[in-house]
């Protein structure tokens, strides 16, 4: 990473390494989650709850769109992170690997991935980094319709036998991971916190908790602690692993390549 | 699963009159209110709201998506 571009808050290698780190982990993970989104225009519980899945796929590949482009201001190519990287240089969350079976892992997903998704933004926007500040803002008006829709049916899901059980499965997977990917406090991280870029692993997670505490009670399920370090990947942010090739050849659009004009 | 009727209503700008779009079904309000702002996301809409089709009193037909039987008064 070289060539930081005039105008651009000063920062030292470890802060813009650090924040590289948690840019691309935020976009990828957004790419991703709009493709798992995507995979449920057809098959959702009703017409509406498709559309909805549609227009949150949508949002979540605008966001991904804007978040690689900021890259170019750590020195990327916008146009290769997109589409020349291979699964396992994806920094997505682990929770987003495989697809989600069945429709109440689409909203245990929307809760949690979704959910640690926008504390991770909110953090950020208020974090000051001015390129994106504002385009941030604009996500979170979005992300809130997301919210919405994923703690309806939460509650909804909830509410029966099956339902209940199938999002504690989803739920108690992911959340160990999730939290750490969100709040890792390692190196990094304290960086980003030092250079005042977001928030501590304790203040992230507690917001995290604030905001998804009330529907975890209805499955009966405490907030775990996050998983350790110990098989942390410090370059990536996440857990060992990477999403399915499928997904990852869907994200760069394999199959279009021959078409591809930009 | 209970689903509910729910009219949407929408305004492109500041003063123009609230026109009625289109409906929708939802079990609750607040999927409702997700549902009307994704399925109809066809402008940069200044006001949108909905109505449970439930509220909405007819006035002067006995026929149409309106009017609902409780509402019917004899002569």
């Amino acid at each position: 990473m070289s060539g930081v571009e005039p105008g651009l808050p000063e920062m030292d290698d470890a802060v813009r390494t650090a924040f590289r780190r948690l840019l691309l982990s935020l976009a990828d993970s957004k790419r991703i989650l709009g493709i798992r989104y995507s995979d449920w225009l057809l098959g959702a519980p009703s017409i509406e709850a498709g559309i909805a899945a549609s227009s949150m796929a949508q949002d979540e590949w605008g966001h991904a769109r804007l978040l690689y482009a900021s890259l170019k201001d750590f020195g990327d190519d916008p146009v290769a992170l997109e589409h020349d990287r291979q699964a396992a240089e994806y920094a997505s969350m682990e929770a987003l690997d495989a697809p989600f079976d069945d429709w109440a892992r689409v909203i245990a997903g929307a809760v949690v991935v979704d959910g640690a998704l926008a504390v991770a933004l909110r953090a950020v926007a208020e974090g000051g980094y001015e390129p994106i500040e504002g385009r941030i803002s604009k996500m979170l008006g979005e992300e809130a319709f997301h919210r919405s829709l994923a703690e309806a049916w939460f509650r909804r899901l909830a509410g029966s036998e099956e339902g209940a059980r199938r999002l504690k499965g989803a739920v108690e997977e992911w959340l160990a991971p999730t939290l750490r990917v969100l709040a890792p406090d390692d190196q990094g991280h304290r960086a980003l916190v030092a250079a005042g870029l977001t928030g501590s692993a304790a203040e992230l997670r507690a917001r995290f908790a604030e905001r998804i505490s009330p529907l975890l009670e209805l499955l009966s399920v405490d907030m775990p602690e996050p998983l350790g370090l110990d098989d942390w990947d410090e370059g990536r942010g996440r857990g060992p692993g990477h999403p399915a090739e499928e997904a990852v050849e869907r994200a760069r659009g394999d199959l279009n390549r021959a078409l591809f004009v930009e | 699963m209970d689903e509910i009727i729910y009219d949407v209503f929408t305004r492109k700008s500041r003063g123009d009159t609230l026109t009625h779009v289109g409906y929708l079904t939802a079990p609750d309000e607040a999927m409702a209110r997700v549902y009307a702002w994704t399925t109809y996301d066809e402008e940069n809409w200044f006001e949108m709201c909905i109505v449970p089709r439930s509220a909405i009193i007819p006035v002067n037909r006995t026929d149409g998506p309106f009017a609902a039987a409780s509402h019917e008064v004899s002569a």
